[in-house]
């Protein structure tokens, strides 16, 4: 019965956070179904969801109509686009910085100076420079990440064990391989966990972008749904981004813990 | 001022000053000679520069401008892959299989020097050939370093230098890593030195055991550790030195 009973252990989180869920879900229905003000404002799942249906899932208003699938693709290609660019961009940077003390001096001020902007503010400027459209997004994203990935990078750096450049070295690695094959691979796994952590920021950066500037995309749902005084479109909108955002989430540990598993 | 080296000579030594930039560093002016094919033991108390002068030895820590290391003939102003180094720990990248990081030693070489078969013979010598596809976190104490070992090996250097690379393993699995150190030099005869705190170890892997004194750094014994009742631990000649090493050290 052991093996019963390990198989009951690993699954209880699962049970339990499941069924806390369907609770949750279970007393926001109960309460729609009441008269409640609350109803209007907050829209249980069953009713907004056959409101959705009934539309095919298309929102927005004639020509301008965008399926879910499109907002969600439009949302998830802004934010990986960026987060990719961002993490390159920070390792190449912070490569940079251990690699010349010029760098250092000319660049660490400046990225002082930028990284406390939170990546909202740069929405004004980014729409007048790259106008309305994927760029904006993208260089949004890409501002809400990219300075902390180059701190972490830098991070890292410090935390490689000095034996591993020393042994590349005298097996007679040049500073260029040494630096591609020890310290690039030292540091990928612990980069890419704050870029885990990070992407709640870009999501985050994304949505507003998508909100105040964009037109399409998952952010641009729950702005249609306020200008229309939807709260059906406001309620889905918010949900889909909880579930999307959650299941992006465990494909990044996924690959934190498959691909870049080691740990220095 | 250019010397010339006995042939037998793998490292000389030249009042060899490292200070790290203060005022008592832990080698002023020291001298010593090292000899081609032979294990050379270090040993002395914390501190002494024992670790700085194998450092100097294999050209990561090079001294002042009064003095030097010759090796082989040649003053030594940086580290060469003829000389390689295997430390206590961190010696292998947890990113690779233990093939992938005795390969590393193959890497930087130029194709004309690689020899495919090579890793496959070392692992096999190390006892590893089981093993090649694990990662370091999946190894004991003592496979990593029989793993850094190879790795050093398939380079093909003229020396190897130990730092205490045997101190975190526990004292059955370190006797077995001395009887591997001597049966890779029977096969050959590299020059190696080793830097460690155990005086049993120093004995029994050493053809020679120099024990050096506290800053700046001073040979106090210079022992020929060959003779075969050096080997065993219980005869009167290994107890006597033993017991000569520890009155000088501690």
């Amino acid at each position: 019965m052991r093996g019963g009973r390990d198989a009951m252990r690993s699954a209880a989180p699962w049970v339990v956070g499941v069924l806390s869920v369907s609770l949750v879900l279970g007393l926001w229905e109960m309460a729609g179904l009441r008269e409640w003000a609350l109803a209007s404002v907050l829209p249980p799942p069953s009713q907004f969801l056959s409101s959705i249906a009934q539309s095919d899932f298309r929102i927005g208003l004639g020509s301008q109509a965008a399926t879910v699938t499109e907002s969600l693709t439009a949302t998830f290609f802004r934010v990986f686009v960026g987060m990719a660019v961002a993490f390159v961009a920070a390792i190449l940077t912070g490569a940079l910085l251990s690699l010349s003390r010029l760098a250092t001096w000319a660049l660490s001020p400046l990225l002082q100076l930028l990284a406390p902007i939170a990546p909202i503010a740069w929405i004004p400027t980014a729409i007048v420079v790259f106008g309305i459209n994927d760029v904006t997004a993208i260089f949004i994203v890409f501002m809400g990440v990219y300075f902390i990935l180059t701190l972490a990078t830098l991070a890292e750096i410090r935390r490689i064990p000095p034996e591993f450049g020393t042994v590349a070295g005298n097996l007679g690695a040049t500073p260029l391989q040494r630096w591609l094959w020890v310290t690039l691979p030292a540091i990928l796994p612990g980069v890419f966990v704050l870029l885990r952590t990070n992407f709640i920021a870009a999501w985050m950066a994304v949505l507003v972008a998508e909100m105040v500037g964009l037109r399409d995309g998952l952010g641009a749902i729950i702005m249609m749904g306020r200008n229309l005084f939807n709260n059906e479109l406001v309620m889905f909108g918010m949900v889909v981004i909880g579930l999307t955002g959650f299941i992006v989430d465990r494909l990044l540990q996924f690959i934190g813990q498959r691909i870049l598993w080691w740990r220095v | 001022m250019l010397m010339k080296t006995e042939a037998a000579e793998a490292f000389r030594v030249e009042k060899l000053t490292v200070d790290y930039g203060g005022n008592h560093g832990p080698l002023q002016d020291f001298s010593l000679s090292i000899r081609q094919g032979e294990v050379t033991c270090l040993l002395g108390r914390s501190g002494c520069g024992k670790t700085t002068l194998l450092k100097s030895l294999g050209g990561f820590v090079v001294g002042r401008d009064t003095g030097g290391v010759l090796f082989e003939g040649r003053y030594l102003n940086g580290p060469t892959p003829d000389i390689v180094m295997i430390f206590q720990e961190n010696n292998l990248f947890p990113w690779l299989t233990v093939r992938g990081n005795v390969e590393f030693g193959l890497k930087f070489k130029p194709r004309s020097q690689r020899r495919g078969d090579v890793v496959d013979e070392m692992l096999r010598i190390v006892g590893l050939s089981d093993a090649a596809s694990r990662y370091p976190h999946e190894l004991s104490g003592g496979m990593r370093q029989r793993t850094a070992i190879a790795r050093a090996l398939v380079s093909d250097p003229h020396v190897l230098l130990l730092d205490e690379p045997f101190s975190a393993l526990d004292i059955s699995l370190r006797r077995r890593m001395h009887a591997l150190v001597l049966e890779l030099w029977e096969k050959t005869s590299m020059t190696m030195v080793m830097v460690t705190h155990s005086i049993e170890e120093a004995l029994q892997v050493g053809h020679r055991v120099v024990v050096l004194g506290n800053r700046p750094a001073k040979v106090l014994i210079d022992a020929n550790t060959r003779a075969p009742a050096m080997k065993d631990r219980y005869s009167p000649e290994f107890l006597a030195l033993q017991q000569r090493i520890e009155s000088v050290i501690y």
